[in-house]
């Protein structure tokens, strides 16, 4: 197994992405990058940069005007990547499922890949999740783990 | 004239963890004009209240931001029962201001850890949000939940604080109190910090006010002014008093959420000390007449001002939240041309953005 | 029942806000609600420091042009283009006018506070 691939499974490097959620899991993602939770210890590192990204972490519906800057952001990941939804309505719509201006779940635009319930996601689950994702991105890239 | 150029802060920015964006124009590497553009958040829920039924939309109005989630629940029950008008039992009030103000510890907690982040004053970030958890450990053990409380509804509240529980809730706040003070006295000391806060970002009190700005932002301008001195809940027996400054920079409103953040935990304690014995819960008669009324609440970004018009089903024929970053963005306009490059993310902080809030 | 209510037209909208412009009142927000044929707009202020508030309250017909108050108070900006994207509201002379794109998108669903059901696009189904 070359370098690379290994270190992607070893260290992935996550993007968190904000759609029209309503905070709540954007807090908790942030709360597990801080000391109680700390997954930088795991190697996983929060960045601003989608070039830079191995996960994509969304929370929140997608609505009609992020749906364009979500996808551009994913178009943006390079190869192989995963998309975590995080939270009931990045999932499904959730509770906000009959407002009108939401599409739906992160599924209506992205592939995704592991879907962390929960109204909002605790850390632990959302860690659980990009846990989950890593097992498949080894996959991915031909690394058993 | 020098050369001009345009640029977006934002929707994706490291400071904002939601998404806004400013078209920002500069000369050289002064601000010289600001554009807002809004809507990424954007979802309808005004809407949405008046297609649910009305004890349904508790779930939806706490979701209209996940940091002042509580608040917005227990403000919805709050301009409910007005319409009838109903009366809560006097321990629900005490359990409401409780949860408010742990609301507010949390949220206040969390912004000064934004604040040290914006800085670049990471290890203080990180010791915020590690005081921060300890306040949310005690939401979860009481409420059953970290973020999304749910703890009001229409009539009262849900659940009741036991002997045991109060116990540890105290024990925990003067923990938090201590630690939380002589993490204050550090930032209100640095030098650092004074340096990128000081004269940032002014607005004199007559600006605030034309501006229709509200909470901490307003009172850093020195105008006494916060909801919680109407009264509505507990907080006429507790004996509050608004927290003022007067230089109107981003230094001051720093100073203020910080003492607010101490002042809250107070509140609490007292709060605890005083509460009766008794029901936390009366089940409303019949449905929400038809009648409209207005409330405002402090959220712990400033005065949250809701609307309802029942019309005696169980939907509500209107609901309307106007939120206080919506109220605080235009102050931006104000504020931001004339500053330096480096300073928009610090002064763009300050009024504590709530994007999800704003949009709704 | 809301306090200190006072009806008013559309003519006479800028002088009233001016009144209260120029005893340092604070703008609160409007509240725009559909009467099925007719907009009603309310305008909230509150006196600074003050407990008590004052509104004012107009009734329009639905094609019916407004005049803006941002010129008085720049802070209605943003809502006056939110009642304008909601409601179709017509406000004249907006501070700064997102043309209908403050917080909807292109292809958002128009007008979707509006009652009448054929009017607004999806209306929350
Ligand atoms: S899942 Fe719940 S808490 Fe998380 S963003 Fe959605 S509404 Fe907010």
């Amino acid at each position: 197994m070359g370098i690379i691939q290994k270190s992607q499974v070893k260290s992935p490097w996550i993007m968190h992405f904000c759609n029209s959620s309503c905070n709540g899991c954007d807090i908790e993602v942030l709360a597990s990058l801080t000391p109680l939770y700390d997954v930088e210890r795991f190697g996983i590192v929060n960045m601003g940069n989608p070039k830079h990204a191995d996960v994509l972490v969304v929370t929140g519906p997608v609505n009609y005007r992020t749906a364009r800057v979500l996808k551009n952001l994913y178009d943006q990941i390079p190869d192989p990547k995963m998309v975590i939804a995080v939270g009931a309505c990045a999932s499904t719509g959730g509770v906000f499922h009959n407002c009108y201006n939401i599409l739906g779940g992160v599924d209506k635009v992205l592939p995704v890949d592991v879907y962390v319930p929960g109204c909002a996601a605790r850390p632990e689950a959302i860690i659980d999740g990009v846990v989950l994702a890593l097992q498949k991105l080894s996959k991915a890239v031909g690394v058993a783990k | 004239m020098a050369p001009r150029t345009v640029a977006p802060f934002g929707p994706q920015h490291p400071v904002l963890p939601e998404p806004i964006q400013l078209k920002i124009t500069y000369e050289n590497e002064k601000v010289v004009d600001v554009v807002p553009a809004l809507g990424y958040g954007h979802r309808g829920i005004e809407k949405a209240c008046e297609l649910n039924e009305y004890p349904k939309n508790i779930h939806l109005v706490e979701r209209i931001c996940g940091i002042c989630s509580c608040i917005h629940g227990i403000s919805y029950c709050e301009t409910v029962e007005r319409l009838w008008p109903l009366e809560v039992p006097p321990r629900a009030k005490y359990l409401r201001v409780i949860y408010s103000e742990m609301s507010r510890l949390h949220s206040h907690l969390l912004w000064l850890g934004l604040l040290c982040d914006a800085l670049g004053f990471e290890s203080m970030f990180m010791q915020f949000w590690r005081i921060r958890e300890k306040v949310l450990d005690i939401l979860e053990a009481t409420s059953g939940h970290r973020v999304t409380q749910s703890i009001s509804v229409v009539g009262g509240v849900r659940r009741d604080i036991d002997a045991e529980q109060e116990k540890t809730c105290i024990k925990v706040l003067q923990e938090v109190k201590k630690e939380a003070e002589s993490l204050i006295n550090v930032l209100a000391s640095d030098p650092t910090v004074k340096a990128r806060t000081v004269g940032k970002g002014v607005l004199t009190k007559e600006q605030a006010i034309l501006l229709g700005i509200n909470g901490p932002h307003l009172r850093a301008s020195g105008v006494k002014e916060d909801s919680r001195m109407l009264g509505a809940q507990a907080y006429s027996e507790l004996g509050f008093e608004p927290i003022v400054e007067t230089a109107g920079d981003c230094y001051a409103r720093a100073l203020v959420r910080a003492r607010e953040a101490l002042q809250s935990i107070e509140l609490q304690l007292e709060a605890f000390s005083k509460m009766p014995e008794g029901e936390i819960f009366e089940r409303p008669k019949g449905r929400p007449p038809a009648n409209e009324v207005t409330y405002r609440a402090e959220q712990p970004r400033g005065e949250c001002f809701y609307y309802a018009k029942g019309n005696g089903t169980q939907h509500l024929e209107r609901f309307r939240v106007r939120t206080p970053t919506f109220a605080n963005i235009p102050s931006l306009l104000v504020m931001l041309p004339g500053c330096e490059l480096a300073d928009v993310p610090v002064i763009v902080l300050s009024i504590d953005p709530c994007i999800s809030c704003t949009e709704r | 029942m809301i306090e200190n209510l006072k009806e008013i037209t559309k003519d006479t909208l800028l002088q009233e806000v001016q009144k209260f412009a120029d005893a340092k009142a604070r703008f609160v927000t409007t509240v725009c609600s559909d009467l099925g044929d007719k907009l009603e707009v309310t305008y909230y202020f509150n006196y600074s420091p003050g407990v008590d508030m004052s509104a004012m309250r107009m009734v329009v017909d639905k094609n019916e042009e407004v005049p803006s108050i941002s010129g008085i108070y720049l802070a209605a900006v943003l809502v006056e283009n939110e009642m304008f994207e909601q409601y179709g509201l017509k406000v004249k002379g907006m501070a700064i006018d997102f043309g209908g794109l403050m917080l909807l998108a292109k292809d958002s669903p128009v007008l979707p506070m509006v009652k009448d059901k054929a009017a607004g696009g999806k209306g929350g189904e």
